[in-house]
């Protein structure tokens, strides 16, 4: 179902549970959702109101670093085990007064540190196309929720394409918008300066209305971006002449499986069809290939600074201690998982006033280089695209990738651009690999969320491909 | 072995808002404990700050009145370390842009006049507070988020007078300006100084202590003198100082180790992510210069100008409250220094200065003004209005209680002449007394008229008119 | 100490509140040689004259907020989620120094 068939039904009550039901269902083999809500509450508060909020009795999934008042928020963490939240993220008032009806919290890799969703409190999260494989991360419950047609719609966020990627391998949408047009108020972070609101729907219509829905100025955001929320939806125009669109060759050379080329070129071939002029962009390889260095020194540095809060003195899991060293010690060291402890290690190492000017710094810098690249190709183009992955959703104990292949530092990353500039981005289906789902990304010029959606309409009428559901037996 | 002293001084000063430095939350008021908090101060995850204007405003304000350059762009950074009473982990500061740079004050010294520059101003976040029992510590974040300006001077001071006469100055300065209640023994003005010594004439400086927990002028007096006299037993006895942080023990006058400094501590200062770079206005900023409250050496150098001495116009100004009140005063009487009087020692004596501005004081300016005028226009002696101003501070209106205590001065000259006559006529041996040159009969007599007119006769007057009539009157 | 022993990687979790087993410093350890390689794909970059980008869109704001209350939480929520609690105060165990 989409948003328009919610509407049309109209019967929040029924869509509620059956979402609820839905989610319970697949939990066994999916295990993508950390806190079921009972939304009868919620449900009778639609009761007093008019049904005209953009998502109204849509039933929907929160990533579970959504801050939600009253209820669980664990962030994937142990350490926030216990956590009831006692505020509600700005984006959680947004949706309430749309009328949207919260069903589940979803599970997310550690903090949102991750790309795979293996890191979680609660388990993998797997991949409903094929249970054997990995939903992707760190937004991989969200995604696989709505790929499984549990909700036509899940909030996640995108720090270095933990939406983007895991709507490749999940056959869904997957948009992060510009920087700063969702407010990250009550989104509890990973990397300030790259962590972005995001979300996943079934089809590109919807995801214009969730942004319609979710963007504005947020004042407790000092970040957030003061510009006006259009009418996306309505003016969603899919005609391609005109445009241009970009092909990023680096990308395209860094990806290997012929069958993913295949069906990139014959998107590009049916795109070029309908009016599109496809030019080509090289950018700057070196820089291309410095982007998961420049990446992870640069988070991990921010998310170390951000999680000093977590000393479990305030809330959260405390562990005993002789001293308030201990204390925070043990807490710290049973809370975080292994994965996040190695982050933050490697995280402060390159904050050290000795290694700043070499890491920290260095890395900044080359931020800067990166995102002037891209801002240069996007200058010539309307958008620029390649397929989001170089290959399907990976096997779950898969480590065959080189980690200093271009393949990997290119071809599976590039789309942190996006986090390091800001700029629009979105994933949307592109094709089946032996079953298993494919998508491109688009990315295009700040604040240019209105090209992003109709390109990638454009995109989507041209593959056919849109409200795709896999049911998991 | 003579040393010089080199002395540097930094100032944190909480700032008087209505909400904290990021977050609305309400600057608390030693109100019940967490009360005044909300999640950006407990630090609850996916929280972020959202800047104070009014703190800005405060900050501008300062750096103003110390003659500091202001940076038009406001940025903040994270310094980053673990402690209980810092609930993010990190502290959101200006590390590597204040807000103000390169200014100064000047204070006075032995040589007269001497500069103390000030390095930096910048705006800063305070912590929690602690409370330490034997085996648990128990916290309070009211506090934490309460706007800060951290002041940081030179080390420009050489001797503990020269120390104390610069955080007096400063804590003038800030008092007037309306920014905070400066007050040391409660925390919304801390010091921590820091000291060396050197050989005179040397270059160098030496090697420093950290000297915190002073919470008053004289302690900062007597920690100087305590610290200077052990350093230069080190020296001379060739043990020479390790870099570390004392802290001053009120009961045994002397500082004690507190920590020593292995190594700097990291703080891995990073621009504040959250906080995009605040572009200031020009005209911001120059309305809050032009709008400044008029500072203590102004005040000081405009009661000399009314004519106060030296003396009255330093404890007025000393005391903002009290030459606040004396200022309404000055309102409704041209008689300054009569007012000035009055107000240092009288008002003082029985009001304490804080409170003439709220209800509990029930003395209105105005009220003591009228009672200044009518002492010089002679309604009543200065000796009757001792007997005033008690019912005046229960807020009785001058004219009434002149009234109803009938205590009228009588400057009537035909009723005092008849009171005179009288007197004169029960008196004949003073009236041979003073044709015979004995002075005391006048005295004498006007003491006389006096106790008839129960004190109430204008003694300038009668004692014009006693003499006239004794000369007139032939023994 | 030599640098990149898993011992190193201990200590510095240790500033972090947190510790590391045996196998997990060995295991940063070991990782920390891919990671370097990674790293000196930054090094290959020429970045003289280039500011560090500390946010993704550098603009500036002129926004600062009114200072009137606002959010504030009841006691009862500022204390919801305390491990340990006494008098509505948090409570932890004695700090030193």
């Amino acid at each position: 179902m989409n948003f328009n068939d919610y509407k049309i039904k109209n019967d929040p009550q029924t869509a509620a549970y059956k979402a609820l039901e839905k989610a319970k269902a697949v939990q066994g083999k999916l295990n993508a959702v950390v806190s079921y809500v009972d939304p009868q509450a919620r449900l009778d508060e639609l009761k007093e109101i008019e049904p005209n909020g953009k998502m109204h009795g849509i039933p929907i999934v929160l990533k579970d670093n959504v801050n939600t008042k009253g209820i669980l928020t664990t962030a994937g963490s142990r350490i926030l085990g216990n956590y009831i939240a006692q505020y509600d993220a700005t984006i959680v008032e947004k949706l309430n007064a749309a009328g949207a009806v919260l069903i589940a919290k979803s599970s997310l890799d550690e903090f949102g540190m991750g790309g795979t969703n293996l890191s979680a409190a609660t388990g993998p999260v797997y991949n409903p196309y094929d249970l054997s494989r990995m939903s992707g991360g760190s937004s991989g419950g969200s995604a696989v929720l709505v790929a499984s047609g549990v909700v036509p719609f899940a909030i996640g966020s995108d720090t270095g394409d933990s939406v983007r990627k895991p709507a490749s391998f999940n056959g869904v949408v997957g948009f992060k918008p510009t920087y700063g047009r969702i407010s990250r108020y009550g989104i509890i972070p990973y990397a300030s300066s790259l962590d972005h609101v995001a979300f996943f729907t079934r089809n590109v219509a919807d995801a214009a209305t969730s942004l319609e829905v979710l963007a504005g100025r947020d004042d407790r955001d000092m970040t957030s971006l003061d510009l006006p929320v259009e009418p996306y939806r309505d003016r969603l125009n899919a005609d391609l002449a005109g445009k241009k669109i970009g092909i990023l060759t680096n990308v395209l050379d860094a990806i290997h499986d012929p069958e993913i080329l295949s069906m990139f070129n014959g998107l590009i071939a049916k795109l070029k069809e309908r009016g599109a002029e496809i030019v080509e962009i090289e950018m700057n390889q070196d820089l291309l290939s410095a982007i998961l260095p420049t990446y992870y020194i640069i988070a991990n540095a921010e998310a170390t600074a951000n999680h000093s809060n977590l000393d479990g003195l305030r809330f959260g899991v405390q562990k005993d201690g002789d001293d308030v060293d201990e204390v925070m010690t043990n807490s710290r060291t049973a809370g975080f998982g292994k994965l996040i402890r190695k982050r933050f290690v490697i995280g402060s190492y390159a904050l050290f006033v000795e290694n700043q000017d070499k890491l920290f710094r260095k890395a900044q810098k080359v931020r800067r280089l990166i995102v002037e690249d891209l801002k240069k190709a996007l200058s010539e183009v309307d958008g620029l695209i390649a397929p989001a992955a170089a290959n399907v959703a990976p096997k779950l104990n898969d480590t065959s990738l080189d980690q200093l292949s271009s393949t990997y530092l290119i071809a599976e990353n590039f789309m942190v651009m996006g986090n390091f500039s800001g700029c629009p981005s979105i994933t949307v289906p592109l094709g089946y690999k032996d079953g298993l789902p494919v998508g491109v990304n688009l990315t295009c010029n700040l604040y240019d969320e209105q090209t992003t959606l109709d390109l990638a309409l454009a995109i989507e009428q041209a593959t056919g491909l849109s409200d795709q559901i896999k049911e998991v037996a | 072995m003579k040393y010089e002293t080199v002395i540097g001084i930094e100032i944190h000063c909480e700032l008087k808002t209505a909400t904290k430095m990021f977050s609305p939350a309400p600057v608390s008021f030693a109100k019940h404990p967490n009360s005044c908090v909300n999640e950006i101060d407990l630090a609850h995850p996916g929280t972020l700050p959202s800047l104070n204007k009014n703190a800005v405003r405060q900050a501008i304000k300062a750096c103003a009145a110390l003659n500091l350059r202001i940076d038009p762009l406001i940025r903040f950074d994270r310094k980053n370390y673990y402690y209980p009473d810092l609930s993010k982990g990190f502290q959101i500061t200006q590390q590597f842009h204040p807000i103000g740079s390169e200014g100064f004050v000047m204070i006075p010294s032995s040589q007269g006049e001497k500069k103390v520059r000030i390095n930096r101003l910048h705006m800063e976040e305070d912590t929690a507070k602690q409370f330490h029992y034997a085996t648990e510590t128990w916290i309070d974040y009211n506090r934490a988020g309460t706007p800060l300006v951290e002041i940081v001077s030179e080390p420009d001071m050489r001797n503990a007078e020269e120390a104390v006469a610069y955080v007096e100055k400063l804590r003038a300065i800030l008092y007037y300006l309306g920014v905070s209640d400066v007050k040391m023994e409660e925390g919304s003005l801390r010091c921590d100084i820091n000291i060396s010594l050197r050989h005179e004439g040397s270059g160098e400086y030496g090697v420093k202590t950290e000297i915190k927990n002073l919470n008053s002028l004289n302690n900062i007096k007597i920690a100087i003198e305590a610290e200077v006299q052990r350093q230069s037993a080190l020296l001379d006895s060739g043990e020479g100082i390790q870099q570390a942080t004392r802290r001053y023990d009120d009961v045994a006058k002397t500082t004690v180790l507190m920590r020593k400094k292995e190594g700097s501590v990291d703080y891995k200062y990073f621009p504040e992510p959250n906080i995009p770079p605040v572009r200031l206005s020009q005209s911001w900023i120059q309305e809050i210069i032009d709008t400044l409250p008029e500072l203590p050496e102004a005040r000081y150098a405009r009661y000399l100008s009314i004519g106060l001495s030296e003396y009255d116009a330093k404890i007025l100004t000393q005391n903002k409250d009290l030459s606040d009140f004396y200022d309404e005063v000055l309102k409704f009487t041209k008689h300054s220094k009569i007012a000035a009087n009055w107000c240092i020692s009288e008002v003082l004596a029985v009001i304490d200065p804080l409170l003439l501005f709220t209800s509990r004081n029930k003395l209105t300016p105005e009220n003591l003004a009228t009672m200044i005028n009518g002492i010089q226009d002679g309604i009543i002696s200065s000796k009757q209005a001792k007997e005033v101003f008690p019912h005046m501070i229960s807020g009785e209106p001058f004219a009434e209680v002149v009234e109803r205590f009938g205590l009228k001065q009588v400057s009537d000259t035909d009723g005092l002449l008849v009171i005179i006559e009288e007197t004169l006529d029960q008196q004949p041996q003073s009236v041979i007394d003073f044709h015979n040159g004995k002075d005391r009969a006048l005295g004498f007599i006007v003491g006389q008229v006096m106790k008839k007119t129960k004190g109430q006769a204008n003694p300038a007057l009668t004692n014009k008119l006693v003499f006239e009539a004794l000369q007139k009157r032939k023994p | 100490m030599k640098q990149y022993e898993p011992e190193y990687f201990k200590t510095l979790a240790k500033q972090l509140r947190f510790s590391l087993s045996d196998t997990e410093a060995k295991d940063i350890a070991d990782e920390f040689g891919i990671l370097l390689d990674q790293m000196r794909l930054l090094d290959k970059i020429d970045t003289e004259g280039v500011l560090e980008m500390v946010y993704p869109i550098e603009a500036e704001t002129s926004f600062m907020r009114e200072d009137e209350i606002g959010h504030t939480f009841t006691v009862e929520e500022a204390m919801a989620n305390a491990p340990r609690k006494a008098k509505d105060h948090f409570v932890t165990v004695k700090v030193v120094g």
